[in-house]
């Protein structure tokens, strides 16, 4: 049986959507402790780090609401593909400096504790796979039960 | 049918098939338009909400009257080499240093060496279920302010909860401060009314800004000490003196 792609995309897109909201919902509670992961990846001075923990939960969260509203979905999956690879490369470039620490990718990460190893490996895979979830929908962006059909009439 | 009433049906689909791609590119540009807004006004939520925290830390901070550096620090000793540690309270890692590199400390602070600036940072809230590192950070200050910062900081690392728990709630910080001599109202009360919490941000702030981004951390005259043994302490603080 062959499963129609509109169903594959939909799938992805509620998928990507989940991944956003929990990734920003648990990092919302403690912005301070956000800016302190950011600035763990030692890219960025201490202020702007902590600007970037306060904004990227938000962003998140509401790349997350869109998704699942599913509006714009090919946008969506663009600028979530651009953050993906954007993540990735930080954790490449932590891993690469041998910096010690968690990834922050869903929680308020930053700093390890001794005798704990990072899992910079499993992190990427993770990611990676995200990023196939978006490519899916960069390259049928189509989908069921999205706002993007509703205004588009989707007879199909 | 006729050649031109076939030639009319077709060119009716083309009209349509104009208005279509004409309103599909309509709504791709105001869908495009209202992501990039809803994107733009989450980020600028986030970051008001984190300005409004920060003032609100600023607004409420109290700075114990005793603290040193800044004011995020307490001072042990006063020796001419400068020893700052940043712990946390719910820190394994932290334990352990003050378990095996404590004494050396102690000694070097008695042979009038060095001076050892105690930052109770709070970096670990995360591992317990009640905000267990701003809550002990917050009572060491008060400690601090009744003298007794270094018996409560010791009394601390030795009944350290374990990670991911609950941690000790404030009943249990107020007995251990009764049991190294902090038995004044003055203790309980700052304690219970949470008075250095936002002191407590604040030192985490200011290590953050430093470069603290783990615990412990130990600098010997300003320069980061890999691994706070007692060897290497004793010899950086050697180097460092001399």
């Amino acid at each position: 049986m062959r499963i129609p792609t509109p169903w594959i995309s939909t799938v992805a897109r509620l998928g990507l959507a989940a991944v956003w909201l929990v990734a920003g919902g648990l990092k919302v509670g403690d912005l301070a402790a956000s800016g302190r992961a950011v600035n763990a990846y030692q890219l960025f001075d201490y202020e702007t780090a902590k600007v970037v923990g306060a904004v990227q939960p938000f962003l998140e969260i509401a790349l997350g609401l869109l998704l699942l509203a599913g509006l714009a979905v090919r946008l969506c999956a663009g600028i979530s593909a651009a953050l993906l690879l954007i993540f990735i490369a930080g954790i490449v470039s932590a891993w690469a400096r041998g910096l010690r620490i968690d990834c922050g990718c869903f929680s308020t990460g930053g700093e390890l504790g001794v005798g704990v190893d990072p899992a910079y490996g499993w992190d990427i895979a993770r990611d990676a796979g995200f990023l196939l979830l978006a490519g899916v929908l960069l390259w049928r962006p189509r989908t069921r039960f999205s706002i993007d059909g509703i205004l588009l009439e989707d007879e199909r | 049918m006729s050649k031109g009433v076939k030639e009319r049906t077709k060119a009716k689909q083309v009209v349509r098939e104009q208005l279509a791609r004409e309103r599909r590119r309509t709504v791709t540009l105001w869908t495009t338009v209202g992501v990039i807004a809803v994107l733009v006004i989450a980020g600028l939520v986030g970051w008001g909400v984190a300005a409004g925290q920060a003032k609100d830390t600023a607004g409420k901070l109290t700075v114990p009257p005793s603290a040193v550096d800044d004011g995020t620090a307490f001072a042990r000793g006063s020796g001419p080499v400068t020893v700052d540690i940043y712990e946390d309270f719910i820190c394994p890692g932290c334990r352990q240093v003050e378990t095996t590199t404590g004494p050396t400390i102690t000694g070097l602070v008695q042979a009038g060496k060095v001076t050892v600036r105690y930052h109770p940072i709070a970096i670990l809230d995360r591992y317990s279920t009640t905000q267990y590192s701003t809550r002990a950070a917050s009572a060491s200050a008060a400690a601090a302010d009744g003298g007794k910062f270094l018996e409560f900081h010791d009394a601390l690392f030795a009944q350290q909860p374990p990670e991911g728990g609950a941690g000790l709630d404030d009943a249990k910080l107020i007995e251990i401060g009764r049991s190294v001599g902090l038995t004044d109202e003055a203790f309980a009360d700052a304690v219970n009314g949470k008075k250095y919490k936002a002191w407590a941000t604040k030192v985490t702030d200011t290590a953050s800004a430093r470069g603290v981004v783990s615990t412990p951390t130990v600098f010997v005259a300003g320069k980061p000490l890999e691994r706070p043994t007692p060897d290497a302490l004793t010899a950086a603080v050697e180097a460092a003196g001399a």
